[in-house]
């Protein structure tokens, strides 16, 4: 019955890892473009659905939106004030950059929020399921019903759409789209604003497992980057299954060797990977 | 005749350099104009800054006017919206897209007064082989297709002036001709063209009009006829017999 558990829990982790490496996924494997702030996104998304539950009492299900919107508006904000990079490419300028903005919202947060750990609390977090020796909550349920949702969605809109069709021009050569009457900078801002908005929804999902810290999003980053790297760059399918996979090796690594390793496993277990297969897990 | 497209004292310099200095140019509703001259002569950065548009941050001076609206001031993107559509040399489409897809991104304007969108029909009709490569990929076409796909995106966006960056480049001699013979069926129909072209004997065989771009500077300029004969370009581009491209002895009447 433990494999069942640890399964169950694989998923769960797995989807978790998934979504909040998703608006990644479009922004790095889609449009060529990075965002080292992404993890400090992940910690705000979770900090205001926090903030206005307690401040303004209002139900966790109404404190979603509100966080999406917030983060999202900051999403919009660091691309206006990164256009010019984001327009010629400048990967390593945006690297330096985004890691800047990553800090000052570390900083901003603490000062905002706080430095003691706080719990975003949500209603199904606490109703669980107990059945045949295993057990889950419906907060888990939640978490891999959006993750499998919002993919689908996503990959649809990419692969099938004149929106998908637009942001895999731009990241082929985003001088050229201009020619084709493409608003490069407009679609760019929608780019940004997309991921902002999936990292703080992400992190309203999955953060009632833990308890939240303002000095959280550096692990997020890497296990991001290693999902998006690990399941092909340009690959949403990719990226799910990478987020699974870690998920899976996280939960029976921890469960039958050591959870105090599972990190360095999992890098290893990337190398490993990579290294037989330079292009991930997707099918090319 | 009412000038489509035209430039006035046009300059563009590439970090203090001038490439292109003080180019007045007219493009005369339904006409086929061509700017010929040597590699590194300014043609490209001329046809380029018409668009508004270059991979590098060159400084641009002068008006462009666009069926009697200035567009000096308009990005690339908002140039093409008002019909003024760049293939510009080497890749034009992008080859991650199927040629569907390439197609599907150029979005037909809602205001087509005195333009024409062109439909899949006509362009199937135009380039009957794009209609079988529909669902492969850009990086799958041959130079030919890809040249054909580009032209194909920029009449579906309802040019008022399709400017053409060296479409010869790449292509074998007798698909340059056939393919510029396309383009000059397209002018027959009321399309205005500007035409830069390396491949001066092919250029004078479909065009109206010639202007001779050295150095960045227009040194002549007339009827293609006439520029057939004038001694510069007779000298410099038509003495040689390796770019016998054009059929002998059928200029365009």
């Amino acid at each position: 019955m433990i494999l069942v558990q640890q399964f169950i829990n694989g998923l769960v982790l797995g989807s978790g890892y998934a979504l909040i490496a998703l608006g990644w996924t479009v922004l790095l494997g889609a449009a060529r473009l990075v965002n080292f702030a992404h993890g400090q996104l992940y910690m705000l998304g979770a900090f205001v659905a926090w903030f206005v539950m307690e401040q303004a009492g209002v139900p966790y299900f109404v404190s979603i939106p509100v966080s999406v919107l917030a983060v999202a508006l900051l999403g919009a904000f660091m691309q206006a004030s990164m256009t010019r990079l984001v327009m010629e490419q400048n990967l390593t300028s945006l690297m330096i950059v985004t890691l800047g903005f990553g800090y000052m919202l570390t900083g901003g947060a603490a000062i905002l929020f706080g430095g003691a750990p706080q719990t975003l609390d949500s209603p199904l977090q606490g109703m669980a399921v107990r059945t045949g020796g295993v057990w889950f909550t419906l907060q888990d349920v939640l978490i891999l019903a959006c993750a499998l949702v919002l993919f689908a969605a996503v990959w649809l809109v990419l692969n099938r759409t004149r929106i998908g069709a637009m942001v895999r021009a731009i990241a082929e050569d985003p001088k050229l789209a201009q020619l084709f009457g493409i608003n490069a900078p407009l679609v760019y801002l929608g780019i940004f604003v997309f991921e902002a908005a999936t990292v703080a929804l992400a992190a309203t999902l999955v953060a009632p497992r833990t308890p939240i810290l303002t000095s959280m999003g550096f692990e997020e980053v890497i296990l991001t980057f290693m999902i998006v790297v690990l399941g092909g760059i340009g690959s949403v399918g990719g990226s799910l299954a990478a987020g699974f996979g870690l998920g899976m090796f996280t939960a029976f690594f921890g469960t039958f060797v050591s959870p105090a390793y599972t990190t360095a496993a999992a890098f290893g277990f990337v190398l490993v990977l990579l290294s037989v297969r330079p292009k991930g897990l997707a099918r090319r | 005749m009412s000038s489509v497209l035209a430039c006035d004292r046009l300059t563009v310099r590439y970090g203090g350099k001038t490439a292109v200095d003080r180019v007045t140019l007219d493009v005369p509703a339904g006409r086929m104009v061509g700017v010929i001259g040597a590699n590194g002569a300014g043609k490209s950065t001329l046809i380029n800054a018409l668009a508004g548009w270059s991979r590098g941050r060159p400084e641009v001076e002068g008006e462009v006017v666009l069926g009697g609206e200035p567009v000096s001031g308009l990005s690339a993107y908002r140039r093409a919206h008002r019909g003024l559509l760049l293939v510009p040399e080497g890749k034009g489409i992008f080859g991650g897209l199927t040629v569907e897809e390439n197609m599907a991104l150029v979005r037909t304007p809602a205001d087509t007064r005195d333009r024409h969108a062109f439909g899949e029909d006509e362009i199937f009709a135009l380039f009957p082989r794009l209609r079988e490569r529909l669902h492969h990929k850009g990086t799958a076409l041959s130079g030919g297709e890809r040249q054909m796909l580009a032209i194909s995106c920029a009449l579906r966006a309802a040019p008022r002036v399709l400017l053409l960056d060296e479409p010869s480049v790449g292509l074998a001699p007798r698909l340059v001709l056939e393919l510029l013979k396309r383009m000059r069926q397209l002018v027959d129909l009321g399309l205005s063209i500007l035409l830069v072209e390396q491949n001066v004997r092919a250029a004078l065989s479909v065009v109206d009009d010639v202007y001779l771009l050295e150095r960045g500077t227009v040194v002549a300029h007339g009827p293609a006829e006439e520029m057939r004969e004038d001694k510069r370009v007779v000298e410099a581009y038509l003495g040689r017999s390796d770019i016998e491209i054009a059929e002998p002895g059928s200029p365009h009447p």
